[in-house]
Parts: C-alpha cells; sequence; structure tokens
C-alpha cells in the first residue's frame, strides 16, 4: 500500500514538472465567451500559432462571475492570465483594485483611432478595454410565422400579444404566449424603466430609483402578466429560452448571445427594436456594452511585446469579423463596420438599430449593489406582495445602503 | 400458516414501498436523459415525455468526438483514485490508533478533526489559493490530491473508527497470545473484518473528488490538467448553457461512480464480517 | 513496551491528521485575521485590523437571525429525513429474503452519483409553476391546485429541502447498510427464541450497533448540511424570491462575491463556525459518539 502511495507521487511530481518548456512564450488569455463563439477565438489563435511559431497561446473558458471573482483573486496575488476578456463592467471592480493597465499608455493614439468610440471603454480618464464587440444589448425578437408585423409601440405589443396568447388544443392551459422574457432579472427590466424616462443612477453613481418612471416602469411589467396576461406567470431565462425555441412564443426579449441557439433550433425570427413607451414617446433603451480585452498588470516588461502583438490581432478587423459572420455580433473596428457582412446581414442591421437607441451600461462597481437592491424588491413587485411606490422606495434605500456597505 | 402469511405480507410491502421509492429517486434522473437527447439544447420543455421529439444521439456523440472529455476522464480517474487509496490507507491506521489507543490529547485530536469540516468553504478559497501559490503547488495534481484527502478524511477517519469500536478486543487478545505484534494483530484480523467500513472510505474519498468543482478550478489552470467537473463547466455559460452536452457528460461521468458503487458493494455487505465470526 | 505503543500510534495518526490539519490551519487563521479587518473593495490591499467592528455588524443585522433560523429548520429537517429514509432502505436492502437488492441499491445510489449541478437544475425545471412535472402531476392524480414553488418564499424553502433530501439519503443509506454488517447474527436469533417483537429487535440489537456508526455520518452530515451553498443556490437561483430563500453561507457567499465586503463575510463565516462548533459538539455529547459500543 504504501509503496503504491510513493509510487504515485513520484508520478505525479515527474508528470508535473515535464510540462514544462523554457523556450517559448507563454501567453494566457482568459475569456467568458459562449459557446459558438469560443471556437471563433479558438481557431483565430491557432492561426496566430501557426504564424508565430515560438508563442504559445493558452486560452482558458469561465464563466463570466466566476472570470471575475478568478480574476481578482489571482491577479491580486500577483499572478492571474495576461489577457483577461469580458464584458465592460466587470472594468470598475478591476479599476478600484488596480489590476489592470491603462492601454492609452500602451497603444498610440492611431491604433486607437481606428475604433469606434462606441467599441472603446473609458474610465476615469484612462482606456481600460477594447472590445471586439459592442453588444449585450437586449432586443425584442419575434417569431416570423406567428407574426408578420412585429409592434412599434407598446400598445401594439399588447393587443398582438393578447391575440397570440391563447390555449390551442382546449385543455385549459394556454399553450401559446404572447411574449416572453427572463422578467425576474433586473438587467431585463431595464428598457421599461428607460422607456418611461427612468434610469438607474445620476452622473456620479448615485442612485435614482425612487422615482415616478420606476413606479411607472414596475406597474407595467406587473400589468403585462396580471392585467394582460400576455406573459406566463412563472418565466425564468430558461423557460422563456425553452418556449421561444419550441415556437410557442410571439415574442422573446433577449441579447445577440442568443441567437445562435435559435438559429439552431431552427425558429424562423427577426428582430426588432423594443417598442416605444406611447405615454412618453420614448424608445426602450437597454442597456449597451462592449465585451473587449484587457491587460493585467501583472505582466512582465519582457513579455509585454508579445502580448501587444497578440492583442492587436485579437482585435484586428479580420478576427471580428469571423465572429460577425459565424454570430451576428456587431464589430468595433470602423473597417469592419462598413464591410459587406455587416451592411448586408438584416439580424445585424436591426441590432444595431436597437444599439444606437441604447444606454450605455455604467460601469463603476456601484452598479452590483443596485441590482442586489432592486432585484428583491422587483420580484416582490411581481409576485404581487408590494405596491409599486413602495418597491421604488424601498429599493432606493436598499441601493444607498449597500453602497455605502460595499465602500467603507 | 400465520406465519407464513406474515412474511410474505412484509416482504410484498418492502418490494411495493422500494418500488415507490425507486421511481421517485430514477424520475429526475431521467429527465436529466431527455435534456441530453433533445436537441437545440433546452433545459426545459412544456412536454414531460422522457423520450423527446427528435431524440437524438447527437450530444453524446459531440461528447466523444469534439470535446476533450476522455483527456478529463482521465485527469479525474487519476486524481480520485489516487485520493481513494490515500484516504483508504491514512483512515484506516488512523482510526484504528484511536479506536484501541487512550491517550493524551485523543478526544481533542478526535474533536479537532471534525472541527476541520465546520468552517465554511467559501472563505478558505481565497488563503488556499495564496498558500498553495507559495508552496508552488498550483497547478499541479498534487495540489488537487492534497486538498481533496484532506476533505475526505475527517468523515473517513470517524466512519473507520466508529466500526472499529464495533470489533471486540478480545480478537486482537487472541492473536497477540498466538504470537502477533500489534501490527499484525490489525493487518490480519481487524484490518479484515473491517471491510465494509473500508468500502465506504474508499466510495467517500473517490466520490468527493470525482465531481468536485470550486477547488478544482482554482488550482488548475491548464486544459491538459483539467478534470470532468471542470470539463463540464466549459459547457456551461450565464446564458447560453450547451444543456445537450451538459445532460450528457453529466449523466456519462456518474457511470463510473456507479459502476464503482456496484462493484464495491458486494464486499459491502460481503457477509465476511464479525456478522458471522462466531464467539 | 511503552515506547514501542507511541511509536505505533504516532505511525498509524500523523500523516492523516498533518494533511487534514494542515490544508486547514492557514486558511482559517487568514479568515480570522480578516474578519477582524476591513477588508472590502475599497480597501482591498490596504486592509487594518478594526477589531469586532465587523461583528458587531454582523449581529446588528435583523436578517441575520432570521436566516440563521431558517438555517437551523433547513439542517434539522434534511437530516432527519436523510437519515430515517437512509436506515430505513438498508434495513430493507438487508433482508436476506428479497431479491433483485443489487439492483435497488444501484438505482438508489444514483442521486449521489450524478453531479449536483444537473440534478439541481432539473430539479428547479420540475418545480415550474407551469410546465414542472409535480405541479402537472398534483393537479392530474392528485387533484389539487398547482402551487407557486418558485415563486413564494416558503414553498420555495420546501423545494430547496425536498431537493436536498432526494440528495443526500443515498449516503445515509449506505452508511447504514455497512454498520448493519457489524451486528452478530446469534444476537437476533437470541432474541428470536425469547419472543422479542421486531420492534424490541430494533431497539435493542440494531440500534446500539448502528449508533457508533451513524454518529460519524449524522454529526458530519448536520455540519455538511448546514454550510451547503450549492442546492439551495441552484434551486432558488441565488435566494429567490427575492433574497428570502437563504440560508447562512449562501449569504454569506453574496456578501463576498456580488459586494465583495470581505471583512464582513470572513465574521460572518466565523460566527458560522462558533455556531456549528456549539451544535457539533453538543451532539457529541449526546450521542456519546467518541465511546464505542463496548464501553
Amino acid at each position: 500500500m504504501r509503496d503504491l502511495f510513493v509510487l504515485c507521487l513520484s508520478l505525479l511530481m515527474f508528470i508535473v514538472s515535464c510540462s514544462e518548456d523554457k523556450n517559448e512564450i507563454r501567453i494566457v488569455i482568459w475569456h467568458q465567451k459562449p459557446p459558438g463563439e469560443r471556437e471563433v477565438l479558438e481557431s483565430a489563435v491557432k492561426k496566430y500559432m501557426l504564424e508565430h511559431p515560438n508563442v504559445k497561446v493558452i486560452v482558458l473558458y469561465k464563466e463570466t462571475e466566476e472570470l471575475r471573482s478568478a480574476y481578482i483573486i489571482s491577479a491580486v496575488a500577483g499572478k492571474g492570465p495576461d489577457i483577461v476578456y469580458g464584458p465592460s463592467d466587470q472594468i470598475g471592480v478591476f479599476e478600484v483594485l488596480g489590476i489592470i493597465k491603462p492601454l492609452e499608455e500602451i497603444f498610440d493614439t492611431s491604433f486607437i483611432n481606428q475604433f469606434d468610440p462606441r467599441g472603446l471603454l473609458w474610465y476615469k480618464g484612462h482606456l481600460y478595454q477594447i472590445g471586439d464587440q459592442i453588444g449585450n444589448h437586449l432586443f425584442l425578437l419575434y417569431n416570423k410565422k406567428l407574426i408578420k408585423k412585429p409592434p412599434e409601440t407598446m400598445s401594439e405589443l399588447i393587443s398582438i400579444g393578447k391575440e397570440i396568447t391563447k390555449d390551442i388544443d382546449g385543455d385549459g392551459k394556454i399553450d401559446q404566449y404572447g411574449l416572453v422574457w427572463n422578467y425576474t432579472e433586473p438587467f431585463f427590466f431595464i428598457p421599461f424603466l428607460t422607456g418611461f424616462g427612468g434610469w438607474v443612477m445620476d452622473s456620479v453613481g448615485n442612485p435614482t430609483l425612487n422615482t415616478e418612471a420606476t413606479v411607472k416602469a414596475l406597474k407595467f411589467v406587473r400589468d403585462l402578466k396580471d392585467k394582460y396576461k400576455i406573459v406566463p406567470r412563472e418565466c425564468d431565462y430558461n423557460t422563456a429560452d425553452a418556449l421561444f425555441k419550441e415556437g410557442r412564443a410571439g415574442m422573446l426579449i433577449n441579447g445577440p448571445w442568443s441567437i445562435g441557439g435559435y438559429k439552431k433550433a431552427g425558429v424562423d425570427f427577426g428582430i426588432t427594436r423594443i417598442p416605444k413607451v406611447d405615454e412618453t414617446g420614448l424608445w426602450s433603451s437597454p442597456m449597451v456594452a462592449i465585451k473587449g480585452y484587457s491587460i493585467n498588470v501583472n505582466v512582465d516588461e519582457s513579455k509585454m511585446p508579445y502580448v501587444i502583438e497578440l492583442f492587436k490581432y485579437l482585435v484586428s478587423p479580420e478576427v471580428q469579423l469571423e465572429h460577425t459572420k459565424v454570430l451576428g455580433t456587431i464589430p468595433t473596428h470602423k473597417k469592419a463596420l462598413e464591410s459587406e457582412i455587416v451592411k448586408g446581414d438584416p439580424l445585424i442591421q436591426a441590432s444595431i438599430s436597437q444599439m444606437e437607441v441604447g444606454r450605455q451600461m455604467p460601469v463603476v462597481p456601484e452598479l452590483r449593489a443596485i441590482w442586489d437592491a432592486m432585484r428583491p424588491y422587483y420580484q416582490a413587485v411581481l409576485g404581487g406582495t408590494i405596491s409599486s411606490e413602495e418597491a421604488a422606495e424601498k429599493m432606493q434605500q436598499l441601493a444607498i445602503k449597500k453602497i455605502e456597505e460595499m465602500n467603507e | 400458516m400465520n406465519e407464513k402469511v406474515k412474511k410474505i405480507l412484509i416482504d410484498f410491502s418492502a418490494y411495493l414501498f422500494l418500488i415507490i421509492f425507486t421511481t421517485l429517486t430514477v424520475y429526475p434522473v431521467l429527465n436529466v436523459i431527455s435534456i441530453s437527447l433533445r436537441p437545440a439544447d433546452k433545459l426545459l420543455s412544456t412536454s414531460l415525455s422522457i423520450i423527446p421529439d427528435g431524440a437524438s444521439l447527437n450530444s453524446y456523440i459531440s461528447l466523444f468526438t469534439q470535446t476533450p472529455f476522455l483527456r478529463w476522464l482521465f485527469n479525474s480517474t487519476f486524481v480520485s483514485v489516487v485520493v481513494m487509496i490515500t484516504g483508504v490507507t491514512l483512515a484506516s491506521t488512523a482510526g484504528y490508533a484511536l479506536s484501541r489507543f487512550k491517550f493524551f490529547g485523543k478526544k481533542a485530536v478526535m474533536i479537532g478533526i471534525l472541527i476541520t469540516q465546520m468552517f465554511p468553504a467559501t472563505m478558505l478559497l481565497l488563503p488556499l489559493y495564496i498558500m498553495l501559490i507559495k508552496l508552488k503547488l498550483l497547478n499541479s495534481y498534487l495540489g488537487v490530491i492534497i486538498v481533496y484527502t484532506s476533505t475526505a478524511l475527517p468523515f473517513c477517519v470517524w466512519q473507520m473508527k466508529g466500526y472499529y469500536d464495533t470489533i471486540p478486543v478480545s480478537l486482537e487478545e487472541a492473536a497477540r497470545i498466538d504470537g502477533c505484534n500489534q501490527f499484525q494483530a490489525f493487518y490480519k484480523v481487524v484490518f479484515p473484518l473491517a471491510l465494509p467500513a473500508l468500502v465506504i472510505t474508499a466510495l467517500f474519498s473517490f466520490m468527493s473528488s470525482w465531481a468536485e468543482y470550486v477547488v478544482a478550478a482554482q488550482i488548475l489552470q491548464e486544459p491538459e490538467l483539467y478534470t470532468l467537473a471542470i470539463g463540464l463547466k466549459q459547457f456551461e455559460s450565464s446564458m447560453a448553457t450547451q444543456w445537450g452536452l451538459y445532460a450528457a457528460g453529466s449523466l456519462v461521468v456518474s457511470i463510473p461512480a456507479v459502476l464503482l458503487f456496484l462493484f464495491l458493494s458486494r464486499y459491502l455487505i460481503s457477509g465476511l464480517t464479525l456478522g458471522s465470526v462466531k464467539g | 513496551m511503552n515506547k514501542g505503543r507511541n511509536i505505533f500510534i504516532v505511525a498509524f495518526l500523523l500523516p492523516a491528521v498533518i494533511v487534514m490539519f494542515g490544508v486547514i490551519v492557514y486558511p482559517f487563521i487568514y479568515n480570522i485575521v480578516i474578519s477582524l479587518s476591513n477588508m472590502s473593495l475599497r480597501h482591498f490591499r490596504d486592509w487594518r485590523i478594526i477589531g469586532l467592528r465587523q461583528y458587531v455588524k454582523v449581529f446588528s443585522e435583523e436578517i441575520f437571525y432570521s436566516v440563521f433560523f431558517k438555517t437551523l429548520i433547513w439542517t434539522f429537517v434534511n437530516v432527519s429525513f436523510h437519515v430515517v429514509i437512509g436506515v430505513f432502505l438498508a434495513l430493507i436492502l438487508n433482508k436476506k429474503s428479497l431479491k433483485f437488492k443489487p439492483i435497488f441499491r444501484t438505482l438508489l445510489i444514483l442521486p449521489w452519483a450524478i453531479p449536483q449541478v444537473i440534478t439541481a437544475l432539473t430539479w428547479r425545471s420540475m418545480f415550474n409553476f407551469e410546465y414542472g412535472a409535480i405541479n402537472i402531476f398534483i393537479a392530474k392524480y392528485l387533484n389539487l391546485s398547482p402551487v407557486e414553488w418558485l415563486l413564494r418564499p416558503f414553498e420555495a424553502f420546501t423545494a430547496c429541502i425536498i431537493t436536498n433530501v432526494w440528495l443526500g439519503f443515498p449516503f445515509m443509506m449506505v452508511v447504514a447498510l455497512g454498520g448493519l454488517q457489524s451486528i452478530p447474527q446469534e444476537l437476533y436469533e437470541a432474541a428470536e427464541i425469547d419472543g422479542a417483537s421486531a420492534w424490541q429487535k430494533f431497539k435493542n440489537i440494531t440500534l446500539p450497533f448502528l449508533r457508533p456508526v451513524m454518529a460519524p455520518a449524522i454529526t458530519l452530515g448536520i455540519i455538511w448540511t448546514f454550510n451547503n451553498l450549492n442546492i439551495v443556490w441552484l434551486v432558488s437561483n441565488g435566494g429567490e424570491p427575492g433574497d428570502q430563500t437563504h440560508i447562512l453561507v449562501s449569504y454569506v457567499y453574496k456578501a463576498a462575491f456580488n459586494l465583495y465586503r470581505y471583512g464582513y463575510a470572513s465574521a460572518l463565516s466565523v460566527v458560522i463556525f462558533l455556531i456549528l462548533l456549539a451544535i457539533g459538539l453538543y451532539f457529541l455529547k449526546k450521542t456519546r459518539a467518541v465511546e464505542s459500543v463496548y464501553e
């Protein structure tokens, strides 16, 4: 028994020591790209390695939340990947902890100007992230079989929804819904909030949740469920996704990451802007953010040139367009935006159109506190246990409290 | 006549209970199977049928041909088997010492072992990470094995001790009179009689490493070293999980665990125990 | 003679002890230090010791007490079910007269064998109001109205418990099965001759032998269940509805990882630890688990 153990130990040590090769440059990238997008990144990286034989690029996937925590832990401990990729809101946290490099000190202005300004993330005077896609925003998808002309205003949405929501096989249960979406998550509530003229915070990061706009938006969403009854009683992300894939939903509010799945499921769908709110005449503005690359502070001076070269490749128009071809993402490089691929695809054009009325997602760390404050009361309103007025007030109080706690 | 009827009734109700309970237990598993057969990656379905419309084995095929599943399988097997062997070795000996001997600090050790389990694991991750960096155990099998063994041992040591406690010391005394020393008495007499507990220790050590995710993800940083749990997580993405692959992968991951159990359960109730040793 | 004995003890005991304590000691001390500090997002690298202020915060939040209470209920309901079901199944599966035992055993171990994430999420989908299997079953076969499992706090909590009971009984079943093997058959035979009833046989023979074997499992079961973050988090989707479905550890998790309040989370973890310590020690005393059946 003991001998076996010792043998195993030595085998282990051997294996561990074997995996190092001193002559090549190792660059590690951490990302949270969903499946589909990942393969594009990996083949781009493979191509790069063929052209640069002395560089080994290791690409590791981590789920978004985990990526953030893991990066924080490793970078603060002096380690971590060389390049980290993710949505723009992680920058706020990384900046406070001082674990990402200001990119305007590394790349010159002419390079930076090649990008559409909406694809760059400037925060507190520094460029922290260069995006390879502008996206992460919600839009309205509709099943073309069920809806010929998508709604432009909320009242149209309600009437179309009512027409579609029905019990088809007569068993007393509704088989088809007008609208489905992950309505319990605050991020998915934002379009309605903005449609009524509200927003989550002011220019310095204080929450602005206790407003009439919030109250009206809360009431409206609840009415969709309880009064007009065009959404299911219980609907989280996976339920909405499944219903739309099964063709049992007329409309769906979701984002660009999901299009690949619906194409694969064979749903004949279109994309359009989330409707205007009749009362205010405003378009619903979802939050718009980029997903992009940042560089770790811990990167060695000697390695930097290689990291820079890889970085430039990753955000190049060619690689961006590969993503667009496969997934319909909106590129950030000016050249890529001009290309036929982008201009000729109706889904991408629809997505761009939605983005143009969207509003930039704040990257300050306080946003997390605001989400956490909104969530319980938002869900309580939907559950019918408190009124919208009370919810708005309580959300505001809780947000202030949580931000205080976070910043002490 | 009454005795026979009574017996049949008891057996019948036992079967009935087993069948009902097993069905309840297995139903969610059938659901997982449906997810793995369902095309288009849907976690939910509005229909309750176990075999979904358009069922296909695509997920399973992709699992083996398009993902490094076999690599993950090898890594997990290696790690879990080593933990299993280490666990059994260390627990069987430590449990014996705690069962047979009184010594200074014994109660403290026993309670101390339990105490190591009480701290919420989530907060231990950050310092663990720092510690492993300093010891250069990051990104290695050894790091993972050590942490897993330390998590599995407390239960195993206590378990072995408890089981040894049910074996009367008189058996070892008889052996010593016959000329054995302490170690031989342990190895030849007591150890074989503790087989059911050893099985539980082995099974537990294996299971607590086999599908563990959090620690593995923290320590292993290279795709070549990924275990099954990390591999499975790759299919997951906060809003775009490949449910088909994920479910198929989870089911395939369970198979070795079930096989191990099947294999070991023979020894669990082998009857080669004190129960059948007379006087 | 004594020296040999001591060497034997050390040789047998030390390796295990080193592994168990070695891994935990540094993180444990680190956490205690952080719990006395103000480590948070703003003070991540430059944290200072601020004394017991975090602990004051922990105890002054009302929500602490209700979550603590819920955690106690969570733990005891779960473990009770695990043990009762596990022992009961073990007794049945130990009967010599039953056939097909291997098949039943194998099927009953599946909840333990399958990775928790997919089974927890599957249960979550089974609790879905409209499309979940449970409500469909309730409505169709029991003629009751469907339950809003995931939308109401009490029901959501119950849903988590049901899922966790399903996940946890196989472990107790296996341990009990092992324990049943240690019982000398002739004790039952003698009892039979004396005309003892089934219950008396169980109480006077089975239980005393099961106790030392089950005691570690139960004590540790209590500790693990108390700290089991996974199930509550996955089934309720992070505490829904409205952050009401929490046990202490999921609450710690949210504090630490969503809002980066590491000092606070460490203090809360230390408090959880102390609570468990008290419960654990109490249980040990009650079950006399440190002693053996022959003492």
